[in-house]
């Protein structure tokens, strides 16, 4: 019994040192997001949070595996439901993988939002509505992933298009394109549309004539297509003077050149 | 002090309190007999079968294939480990004592604390040796795949594809970043499958597992029953991962007064107190998504799995040195 | 066959053999033959030996031959191999509900001298094995404290001398004999070819060279007893505790074990044995320890323990059945040889039972 007693209490003495320790590790963690679980409010509102922790520790992420494999047979089923339900899950479990909040903001903005615009058992409002309800959809599975990962440049990408196709509102595409300019390791096309978004939101066209020319001022290799049709377009717009204008017309490019 | 006095002591060489020697035969032969128990063999085929058939789950998944590899061998790894911990550490004390070995191996100048360091000692190289075989079938795994990846990449990108590389007008011109689209694909392949945080991720899972062991060996240093053990045990570390919620309630509770009632409180402490913080050591899930683990993160980790060991073969000893034979 | 109860060593009959040296005296192989003549001191009738059991047991004028080794063979330490002072160790109860403690010692004292064989007998229960766990370090006691070679046996190096064989051994069922060895050998510091060279040495001495690398798992009874001596020997211990070393053992092996035992007396180590085979013990054992209830009830020199005092016997040779009646009246007129003469003993089984008094028996 003395030992015991004696045991206890060293452990006891242990778990007051410890305290500190512990605490601070999860706190540094989950201020570089580097642990999985950052403990968000509504994560640990979840009913069954402990419950996933407890079990699922060290298997979270397998876990997220077969349920997004079965999120991949739902859609094969067009159960749409199941799917946002399995999506739920798998996000909670696994926050940290860009491509579950990609697929699922496109499975509900994309291939939802059109099988509820073309589903004839309900009235043309209500398709509608449903239809508006999936983009809102896929924007929260966006934005709830940029939450948990502030450094992906491809969930402000999807975004971006988000805004641009499905609520053509691209001004907000814009925003989020030049926040994906901003993370390191994007891709150089992510810098073109926020331009080309910047020239599509009326009232911002001389801010968008500037970044569009401060494009075509980088050289030949940006010389795209999409860049001069919008710089066309954007002096047209603005009535720059002929001689003032950078776009040169096709037929004249090749003495330029010259 | 008694009365009677002592009968005068012979001369005789000074008895060493601890020695390595004694610990080393200890864990050999622990580890021999583990080794060589059927369990050990099934436990270890079927997780060698499990990351092998993750190929066929990957198949089956859309998009993400690399992180579905690397979460069922991690996956895998993590619980193989931890149950080969616990059950092969609850039967060692127990089985000794039924034996009557115990009373063979305590009647030489061995300590207790050099019996339970011994078996711990055993009991980690037995895991250690599981993690190897486990872990080479992984990479195997993983190489294939990536051979595969490979090359699908060299059928779908020509080869002079240029590559739309990241921040190009600020690269600089003998850079060595990729020049062209297949070359981009490869090298971001090749990173995702392999870096050494993957096997500093797997070398936590093991020192994980040795916590584990411990917890596991002091369990049974005062339980009567391997059953008791095992339960006991299992319990702790499946707690374990909930510390940090349990922890957090009971930090917010206490400064904002507490709205939780008294025995809630004391359950919470208790369980922050006394049950090792498993979710630490918890960082195959940041790894499958390609999360590069800090030194510091990595070197905290590894003292705080240290000092759990520490603690627990101590706490063991004190529960053993008074138990009754 | 050994006669369990120490009548009669009809084996050494058997084999002619003077398997012990001096067993037969000098009465050479038919001395069991001569019928002895007790000379009775009027005492409460006490059953008697008629057939001599062992030469050693006469007096007569010829120095009897003694079990003891010889001084200038035994130099005996004026350090007892253990000593036990007032020792008392009680359990709690292991009932939650039951209060109280079971006392299996209770102030026990008593010395073992260095390079003698002693005897702790008792029936089950009497606080021998927990005794000897105690002077081991195994087990904590109440009180008192105990001493091997005159250090606190709670210390560990005091187990650098001494070698423990338990009952009903069992060893790691998948080392080898040689591997037993080696394995307990390295836990008492012995490496290399040292630790070989013992292995091999031991294995020949307790008769298993050829099954050295088996598994202990396929041994028999008699062979696990004797691999569990080579492991108590393994360090060269001053003490050797042996716990029933011949329980379950057939008789050959039991035979064996026990010339063993005389041989390790011979060669100086102390023995401690606890041992149900009463037999056996009166053979081997110069002092006994009787345990009783966890109490010492009697201890002392073999021989004075067991002999009747108030009875002597003669030996005579070639006495005529005219002359043993003469005899009562005058046994020096008779013409006859007095061959010898010694205090008739009681049987030890006979002796231990009257002491613990047990009604069952």
């Amino acid at each position: 019994m003395k030992g015991r007693i004696v045991g206890v209490l060293v452990l006891l003495v242990w778990g007051i040192v410890k305290l500190p320790i512990e605490t601070g590790m999860t706190r540094a963690r989950n201020a570089d997001r580097f642990h999985g679980f950052a403990q968000t409010a509504s994560l640990r509102e979840q009913a069954g949070q402990a419950g996933v922790i407890a079990v699922f520790g060290g298997l979270r992420s397998t876990v997220a595996d077969l349920l997004w494999i079965r999120a991949h047979i739902a859609w094969q089923s067009v159960e749409w439901g199941r799917m946002k339900y399995l999506f739920d899950v798998v996000t909670a479990l696994q926050p940290q993988r860009v491509n579950f909040w990609d697929m699922a903001a496109w499975h509900m903005a994309w291939n939802a939002s059109v099988a509820a615009e073309r589903d004839e058992t309900v009235p043309e409002f209500q398709r509608l509505k449903n239809k508006e309800d999936y983009h809102k959809l896929g924007e929260d599975f966006l934005l709830r992933g940029i939450s948990a990962n502030p450094d992906s440049w491809e969930l402000y990408d999807r975004l971006g298009g988000l805004y641009r196709d499905k609520f053509q509102d691209h001004y907000k595409a814009h925003l989020a394109y030049k926040e994906a300019a901003l993370r390191p390791d994007r891709l150089e096309y992510v810098d073109r549309f926020a331009v080309y978004e910047l020239a599509d939101s009326p009232g911002h066209e001389k801010e968008a004539y500037e970044q569009l020319l401060a494009l075509y001022n980088r050289g030949k290799q940006e010389w795209l297509p999409t860049l001069l049709k919008k710089l066309q377009l954007m002096e047209i717009k603005l009535g720059v003077p002929p001689e003032q204008r950078v776009y040169i017309p096709p037929e004249s490019r090749h003495s330029a050149d010259k | 002090m008694s009365d009677a006095a002592a009968p005068s002591a012979p001369s005789s060489p000074v008895h060493r309190m601890f020695s390595l020697g004694r610990i080393a035969a200890l864990a050999g032969n622990t580890l021999r007999d583990l080794i060589r128990q059927k369990v050990f063999y099934f436990m270890l085929v079927f997780a060698l079968i499990l990351i092998g058939a993750s190929l066929v789950l990957v198949s089956l998944s859309f998009q993400g294939e690399i992180q579905t590899l690397k979460d069922v061998g991690l996956g895998a790894i993590s619980v193989f480990t931890m149950l080969l911990a616990v059950l092969s550490s609850a039967m060692l004390l127990p089985k000794d004592i039924e034996d009557r070995t115990l009373y063979t191996i305590l009647a030489k100048p061995v300590t207790r604390f050099e019996y339970l360091l011994g078996k711990l000692s055993g009991v980690i190289a037995m895991l250690a040796t599981a993690t190897v075989l486990m872990t080479a079938c992984f990479c195997g795994v993983l190489l294939l795949w990536q051979g595969r990846a490979i090359d699908n990449i060299e059928m779908n990108y020509p080869v002079d594809m240029k590559a739309e590389s990241v921040a190009a007008a600020t690269a600089s011109p003998d850079s060595t970043a990729p020049q062209t689209r297949r070359e981009l694909e490869i090298q971001k392949l090749e990173s995702e499958t392999f870096n050494g945080s993957l096997f500093g991720a797997i070398a936590i899972l093991l020192l994980r597992a040795a916590v584990c062991a411990a917890v596991t060996l002091m369990v049974s240093c005062f339980a009567t029953s391997w059953l008791f053990t095992v339960v006991a045990a299992f319990m702790m570390i499946l707690i374990g991962h909930i510390v940090p919620i349990a922890r957090d309630a009971w930090q917010a509770q206490a400064g904002m007064g507490g709205e939780l009632a008294i025995h809630i409180k004391l359950l919470l402490m208790g369980i922050t107190v006394f049950c090792p913080d498993m979710q630490l050591f918890n960082l195959v899930d940041d790894i499958a998504v390609g999360k590069i683990i800090p030194m510091e993160v990595f070197m905290q980790t590894t003292a705080l799995g240290f000092g759990y060991l520490a603690i627990y073969v101590f706490v063991g000893y004190l529960f053993f040195a008074w138990r009754e034979l | 066959m050994h006669d369990s109860d120490g009548f009669c060593d009809k084996s050494a009959h058997r084999n002619g053999k003077n398997a012990n040296n001096g067993r037969y005296g000098r009465y050479g192989r038919y001395g069991n033959y001569v019928f002895p003549i007790i000379l009775i001191i009027p005492l409460p009738p006490i059953k008697r030996c008629t057939l001599r059991r062992t030469p050693s047991n006469f007096t007569h004028d010829i120095p009897p031959v003694s079990r003891k080794i010889p001084s200038h063979q035994n130099p005996v330490s004026s350090t007892p191999a253990i000593s036990i002072q007032s020792l008392t160790k009680e359990f709690k109860s292991p009932s939650l509900f039951q209060r109280g403690s079971i006392t299996a010692v209770k102030n026990l004292s008593l010395n073992v001298e260095a390079g003698s064989v002693y005897g702790l007998l008792g029936p089950n229960g009497s606080g021998k094995s927990t005794t000897m766990k105690i002077v081991l370090g195994l087990v904590a006691p109440t009180s008192g404290r105990t001493f091997i070679f005159g250090r606190d046996s709670r210390d560990v190096d005091s187990r650098e001398a001494v070698g423990f064989l338990p009952e009903n051994p069992y060893f790691y069922k998948f080392l080898t004999g040689e591997e037993t060895l080696h394995f307990y050998g390295k836990l008492c510091g012995l490496r290399g070819n040292k630790l070989k060279n013992r292995s091999k040495e031991l294995l020949e001495l307790v008769g298993l060279t050829d099954a050295a690398h088996r598994r202990v798992g396929g041994y028999s009874k008699g062979m696990l007893q004797r691999i569990g001596l080579a492991q108590a020997l393994v360090q060269e211990p001053r003490l050797l505790v042996l716990d029933e070393p011949t329980a379950g053992v057939d008789p050959v092996g039991s035979r064996d074990i026990r010339d063993l035992i005389l041989e390790l007396k011979q060669r100086g180590i102390t023995v401690m044995l606890c041992s149900h085979l009463l037999g056996q013990v009166q053979e081997i054992c110069d002092r006994i320890g009787i345990m009783h209830r966890g109490e010492l009830v009697r201890e002392g020199a073999l021989d004075e323990l067991i002999s009747i005092e108030n009875q002597t016997e003669f030996v005579l040779e070639n006495a005529t059945p005219e002359l043993l009646k003469e005899l009562r009246v005058k046994v020096e007129a008779s013409g006859a040889r007095v061959v010898g003469q010694h205090k008739p003993q009681q049987n030890l089984e006979r002796y231990f039972l009257d002491v613990t008094n047990d009604p069952k028996k």
